[in-house]
């Protein structure tokens, strides 16, 4: 292992990055109000592209939206490019981090699409209205955006969220509303996050494209064993993300590595504590697990080809005490690191989802928010950082070793600490999550006088 | 790097957990401080009250439209008590900026202290506008989980 390797990146990214900041200020000034200098970067974009599948339909879009021909399909193009350079940028660094890490790459598994269902009807209506709202956004423009183009979309929302099979749609969705209403009306210049709302436009976009494909997956039998927790969360919703250890039954000598996600949809003061319970709906043994660190016994539990379990607490049990820093340390181990393990759909990469999970058996912690490993200085991904204290970064002495994720953002690599020891001697396990998981000292009963409210309110609708 | 170049950013200020029992919805939305107050008296009676920010306007009524008695020309308990929640849930500082209040944060410690910055006054609109928000916001508790992975919340920190 060597996280020297870290601090730089491939030229290659450095170069699409520079591209793509191009391209955002595009999406920043609006697309129906260009600027010679925009029209330049996306000629610059059209040159790069010409050799690739995109090619032809670029030049047409760009030619389409400065004709004023104003139709979704162009905006879907655009979004196609920029989430393409983002892929490729994806691959090439997770490619730089197993170098460094000295792993292979994560493969998915190869599983045939099961029969699939023709999608209601309705879902291609409202991802239609989808991509057309966000064909508003991008011709206004971010730093433009007045209510009269945010306030309609909820309604579309309500529907989108509505829908189970939507739920990636209405997760990215709310949040990327929740934004936008947070800063506009605006009296003045708001300060537009370019490049994080290019991203959340961009993903809408992809995701509005086409009715979701069913996921490919397997049913599979043996022991979990749980390396520690992420929680995501925005006003409307929260999703605890899982790693473990599988070791499948007939395999015990191969463990794999997956992910298991709970979610919520939820309200802004619905937090920490208050999420167990509302998480705990569709994975309580999961929670359970990382609330006591147990093992879980999973029979028949579908794993997708990415690596990500869908939980079904009928198909879980929980069994006996483990011990999530020993077990990273097995399975994460130079050299042992196991490709089968999480990784994301060709479409949907990007960098700042990058999350390769590592174990460091010996760091420091420096004054600043940094780790020193091995000689080599790598930052700690303080945005990422929860605010909750589950796992303070007082508790990352160095005196045991940790497990978190890799992340990637901003031009470059970081450290989320996920689970660590704290103390001397055997030291106190702190996993991220667990005091959600526990559901335990949440201060208010919010949830439960909001369900009352709605269970009134929206019966009388 | 600036937060232009970010994909991933902490939101500076987070909306804080409160008791709801009194005041069970605030928002800041749509250049309004808006929410809904329980009736003391009638527990199925709820009041919908809102600031405007710019003209500094406000109203209060109930659900099906009666004007709150307690609103002569200046703001009703119903109004006070939304401030008191709203500044427990967003602190002074996102208040004044999102409401273009003339005050200075650090002198606003109760809900009182902000009525100060409103100078318009009592301007009647339908409580459906602010209650309909009421009810989108009680869809969200209503929805229910789901295990799918959601790539896209790594988007999201808190």
């Amino acid at each position: 292992m060597s996280f020297a390797d870290l601090q730089s990146i491939p030229e290659a990214v450095a170069a699409a990055d520079e591209a793509l900041a191009a391209l955002d200020d595009a999406f920043v000034t609006g697309f129906g109000r260009l600027s010679g200098a925009n029209l330049e970067a996306l000629a610059g974009l059209q040159r790069s592209f010409a050799a690739t599948p995109l090619g032809a339909a670029f030049t047409e879009a760009i030619a389409g939206i400065a004709r004023s021909e104003f139709v979704d399909r162009h905006f879907l193009v655009l979004a196609a490019a920029r989430a393409a350079l983002h892929g490729a940028a994806h691959d090439a660094l997770v490619a730089q981090a197993c170098a460094a890490l000295g792993r292979p790459a994560p493969a998915r598994e190869a599983i045939d699409a099961g029969a699939s269902q023709e999608p209601p009807p309705q879902i291609a209506i409202w991802l239609e209205s989808t991509r057309q709202w966000l064909m508003e956004l991008a011709l206004a423009g971010f730093a433009n955006l007045e209510v009269d183009i945010l306030l309609p979309f909820q309604a579309t929302l309500d529907a989108i969220s509505g829908e189970p099979r939507l739920a990636r749609q209405a997760a990215l969705l709310s949040g990327l509303l929740g934004e936008f209403l947070e800063v506009f009306p605006c009296r003045g210049t708001p300060e537009v996050p370019r490049q994080r709302w290019s991203d959340l436009w961009t993903r809408a976009m992809v995701l509005s494209a086409a009715p979701p494909e069913p996921i490919r997956s397997r049913p599979v039998k043996g022991e979990l064993r749980l390396l520690g927790a992420d929680v995501r969360e925005h006003d409307n919703f929260a999703t605890l993300v899982a790693y473990a250890a599988l070791y499948e039954a007939g395999h015990e000598d191969t463990p794999r590595l997956v992910r298991a996600s709970a979610s919520a949809f939820k309200v802004d003061v619905i937090q920490g504590a208050e999420l167990g319970p509302l998480l705990a709906d569709v994975a309580g043994t999961l929670l359970a697990g990382l609330a006591a660190t147990k093992k879980i016994a999973i029979d028949g539990m579908s794993l997708s080809d990415g690596g990500d379990l869908l939980w079904d607490d009928s198909k879980a049990k929980l069994g006996g005490a483990a011990d999530p820093l020993a077990e990273a340390a097995a399975v994460l181990d130079a050299g042992k690191t196991p490709a089968a393990r999480p990784t994301l759909a060709p479409a949907d990469r990007h960098p700042a989802l990058i999350e390769e999970p590592i174990y460091l058996a010996s760091y420091a912690r420096a004054d600043k928010p940094e780790l020193e490993i091995d000689g080599a200085t790598i930052p700690l991904a303080v945005d990422r950082w929860p605010t909750s204290d589950d796992l303070s970064v007082a508790s990352l002495d160095g005196e045991h070793g940790l497990f978190g994720l890799l992340r990637f953002d901003a031009g470059q690599w970081s450290i989320q600490p996920l689970t660590a020891l704290k103390g001397r001697g055997k030291g106190k396990l702190q996993m991220l999550g667990q005091a959600i998981a526990a559901g335990k000292g949440a201060r208010t009963s919010s949830l439960a006088t909001l369900k009352e409210r709605a269970s009134k309110l929206l019966r009388q609708k | 790097m600036t937060a232009a170049n970010r994909s991933v950013i902490k939101p500076r200020s987070l909306p804080r957990p409160r008791k709801i029992n009194k005041v069970p919805f605030v928002e800041l939305y749509a250049g309004r401080l808006q929410g809904v107050v329980s009736s003391k008296s009638d527990i199925k009676r709820v009041y919908v009250s809102y600031f405007e920010a710019g003209s500094g306007n406000f109203y209060c009524s109930t659900n099906n439209n009666r004007p709150c008695g307690g609103l002569r020309g200046s703001p009703c308990k119903h109004l006070q008590e939304l401030l008191g929640e709203a500044l427990l849930q967003y602190g002074p500082e996102r208040i004044i900026n999102y409401m273009g209040l003339d005050l200075d944060p650090t002198k606003v410690k109760r809900g009182g202290d902000l009525l100060r910055g409103f100078k318009g006054g009592p301007h009647k609109v339908e409580a459906g506008m602010v209650f309909s928000r009421f009810l989108t916001y009680l869809h969200y508790v209503n929805l229910p989980p789901t295990a799918a992975a959601i790539p896209e919340m790594a988007w999201f920190v808190r």
